[in-house]
């Protein structure tokens, strides 16, 4: 696989926006999670209005080869519905935090999603027949009379048009006192894992009535507690393996196979800080807000406010690639921490090969890097440059001095325009881009 | 003293410290002799922390204290703050303790709590304050700078007011914390209260937080009335951190 990008025989460039162009963003419109399925088919949101959405990847045709990074809406459903927790008087938004796919098993594609307390199996699944020609029931589906049936009509199953259902098989729901952050599916494919701020529950997939609680940091006394869970993720081939990072910038891996309770870690990952840049909000800028394993399982990846790391799984002490993410913001921390964004949680993934990672940043920018090449490259959505195949213009944030042309200064970046969630196709160089309620589909430039 | 709404340069606050260091701070930093540049570069350098810190202090509680009722808080986002916080608490307990020995002897940092028992008991509450309040007092109450003993006592009854001000606005007590150069902080000051002429209740509420006891042990009236500020906004702060408690209990 390619590159990320710079090299004369790489580019990425515009397939696809979902979602409306008015100014006015509805709140619920904003997509809070962007998942591609195992095979890179489909592709899911999911919003702050609890609806999941699912795209299906356009077939190819030998006519339009450049259709690789077509996706369609396949099927919209509401996931979850705002509640409200009468004995904290709290609201439970439907805001879809995380979507996990299944590993397809037959024809159906199964998902996990889940808000901030109850995580739900959905299935997805396609009718494009109906059985035509019973007997028995009535045109409104009543059962006849059996002494007026006379004969037995073998039914025929008739074409018709395609329909895709959603329904609910699972509800794993009162397991959780705080926000669920993660889900992750487990390789066993049996059982997954869902983690809130303090405790990490692991669930199988058949039974909602239990789970087990394999992690819990609460303190006692809560005014102890200075560290929460921020994400956690299943090892991607050894099922008894998961990792959860803290809000101190830490990540633990734990082996289910020690103890049935993982309070104590099998590995502690810390990269010890430079004193030189300590500050105020060396803390806060620390605190991981994602982590992921390589598809290799070799590494995993984490990403805090201003950089994203590549860890060494064998290797505790220090990361072994470290990628400034925007750096330039260092000395903007106080207005960040001013005006909240300083806590956004920015997610990070791996391309299909791990050789290279994406996340996002602020003015719809998000960024690449090759972990070959060491390149790196700044991209924006945007609807200006959303003509059909256009060419992704590289984007320069000026740091310090004098503004070069096409270069943007750090203080006309847009904090409300960020990118939050980008997915990155299993197996292509496409990715998906979430820029508030807009979904930008992008594919590499075939020359 | 400056008339109100007169911005008071840090220069200028300087100048004003230098009037009223009192005799025994002198003689002690002439002792010290080398040590008083380092130290003065170190305040100056210093500076801009101290109003970052003041800053962050502020947005701290701030965000503590609006959140969205009827929402369950972040916890990560709390933790983070109140983190933020301890950190800044604990700097202020390292900063006080630093002041008070102006960071130069290493035998007295030793003896500090012996020395400190030795002059209340010499000299309750006299030269232990004046030593104390010069290079504490400009970044934490640059509002009330060092005036006339007559002035300060003026500010000490000033104070019931502020107080029961603050406790109702955490925002608000704030501006009297930091030097923030915001002309409506200066504006906000009700200069009335400085005719009032009732004697303050008992001082007793600020042994609440243990910031203070570090930062202020004596009974000297111009402490206090830094102090006392501070010690509003803090409890406060107390008493958000038994809110959050309470909010994110399971």
């Amino acid at each position: 696989m390619a590159g990320v990008a710079g090299g004369n025989d790489f580019q990425w460039c515009f397939s696809q926006v979902k979602g409306a162009i008015d100014e006015d963003v509805a709140e619920a419109d904003i997509i809070s999670t962007v998942e591609f399925n195992y095979s890179g088919d489909l592709l899911a949101t999911g919003d702050k209005g609890g609806r999941v959405v699912i795209f299906q990847h356009e077939q190819e045709s030998k006519n339009r080869p450049h259709l690789r990074g077509e996706y369609n809406v396949y099927s919209t459903f509401q996931s979850h519905e705002p509640e409200f927790d009468y004995l904290k008087s709290l609201e439970i938004e439907e805001k879809i935090n995380k979507i996990r796919w299944l590993p397809q098993q037959n024809a159906a594609h199964f998902l996990l999603s889940t808000n901030d307390k109850t995580i739900k199996l959905w299935k997805i699944s396609e009718r494009d027949k109906r059985a035509d020609g019973y007997n028995l029931k009535d045109e409104d589906g009543r059962l006849r009379d059996p002494f007026r049936i006379t004969s037995l009509r073998v039914p025929v199953l008739m074409p018709m048009d395609l329909m895709v259902e959603a329904s609910p098989r699972r509800i794993f729901a009162n397991a959780h006192t705080y926000h669920i952050n993660s889900i992750s599916v487990n390789s066993d494919h049996e059982t997954y894992l869902s983690a809130d701020d303090l405790r990490i529950n692991l669930w199988h997939l058949e039974i909602t009535d239990r789970s087990f609680n394999i992690v819990d940091i609460k303190p006692a006394n809560m005014e102890e507690l200075t560290e929460v869970i921020t994400a956690a993720e299943c090892h991607p081939h050894q099922c008894n393996v998961f990792v959860y990072s803290s809000s101190k910038g830490t990540i633990r891996l734990c082996d289910m196979r020690a103890a049935a309770l993982c309070d104590r870690h099998s590995k502690f990952f810390e990269e010890p800080e430079d004193p030189s840049s300590r500050s105020f909000f060396s803390e806060i800028i620390s605190s991981i807000s994602d982590v992921k394993f390589s598809h290799s399982g070799r590494y995993m990846m984490t990403r805090d406010y201003l950089s994203v790391k590549v860890w060494d799984l064998n290797m505790e002490n220090r990361p072994v690639e470290t990628y400034q993410v925007h750096e330039y913001l260092r000395s903007k921390l106080c207005s960040l921490y001013e005006n909240d964004c300083i806590f956004d949680k920015f997610e990070c993934c791996w391309n299909g090969s791990d050789s290279a990672i994406m996340t996002g940043s602020y003015n719809n920018f998000f960024r690449m890097f090759d972990r070959n090449t060491r390149r790196d490259i700044t991209l924006e959505a945007s609807r200006e440059s959303s003509k059909p195949r256009a060419t992704l213009k590289p984007r320069k944030v000026s740091t310090g001095g004098k503004r070069k042309k096409d270069e943007i200064s750090v203080d006309s970046l847009d904090f409300n325009k960020k990118i939050l969630h980008t997915a990155w196709h299993p197996k292509d160089n496409v990715i998906a881009v979430a820029a508030t309620n807009n979904l930008y589909i992008f594919q590499d430039k075939i020359n | 003293m400056l008339g109100r709404g007169v911005k008071r340069k840090w220069s200028c606050l300087e100048e004003l410290e230098a009037e009223e260091l009192p005799n025994a701070l002198v003689i002690e930093e002439k002792k010290q002799d080398g040590e008083e540049d380092r130290g003065e570069q170190r305040s100056k350098s210093n500076m801009s922390h101290l109003q970052q810190r003041q800053l962050v202090l502020s947005l701290c509680l701030e965000k503590l204290q609006h959140y969205q009722a009827g929402m369950e808080l972040s916890l990560r986002r709390s933790v983070l703050l109140i983190n933020t916080l301890r950190q800044i608490q604990e700097e202020m307990r390292c900063d006080g303790s630093d002041v008070r020995l102006h960071s130069v002897n290493p035998d007295m940092c030793l003896l500090r709590d012996d020395f400190r028992e030795d002059e209340s008991v010499t000299c309750p509450g006299c030269a232990e304050g004046d030593r104390e309040s010069p290079s504490l007092s400009p970044p934490l109450s640059p509002e009330m700078p060092f005036q006339e003993a007559n002035i300060s006592l003026d500010l000490q009854k000033s104070l019931p007011n502020t107080v029961s001000n603050t406790f109702s606005d955490a925002g608000n007590a704030i501006g009297y914390l930091s030097d923030l150069a915001l002309d409506d902080i200066f504006e906000d000051i009700d200069t009335s209260m400085y005719e009032t002429s009732d004697l303050p209740p008992a001082w007793g509420a600020g042994s609440l937080w243990p910031v203070s006891v570090s930062f202020w042990p004596d009974e000297d009236a111009k402490s206090r009335s830094s102090a006392g500020t501070l010690q509003s906004c803090l409890l406060d702060l107390n008493e958000l951190d038994h809110i959050m408690e309470i909010l994110v209990k399971s």
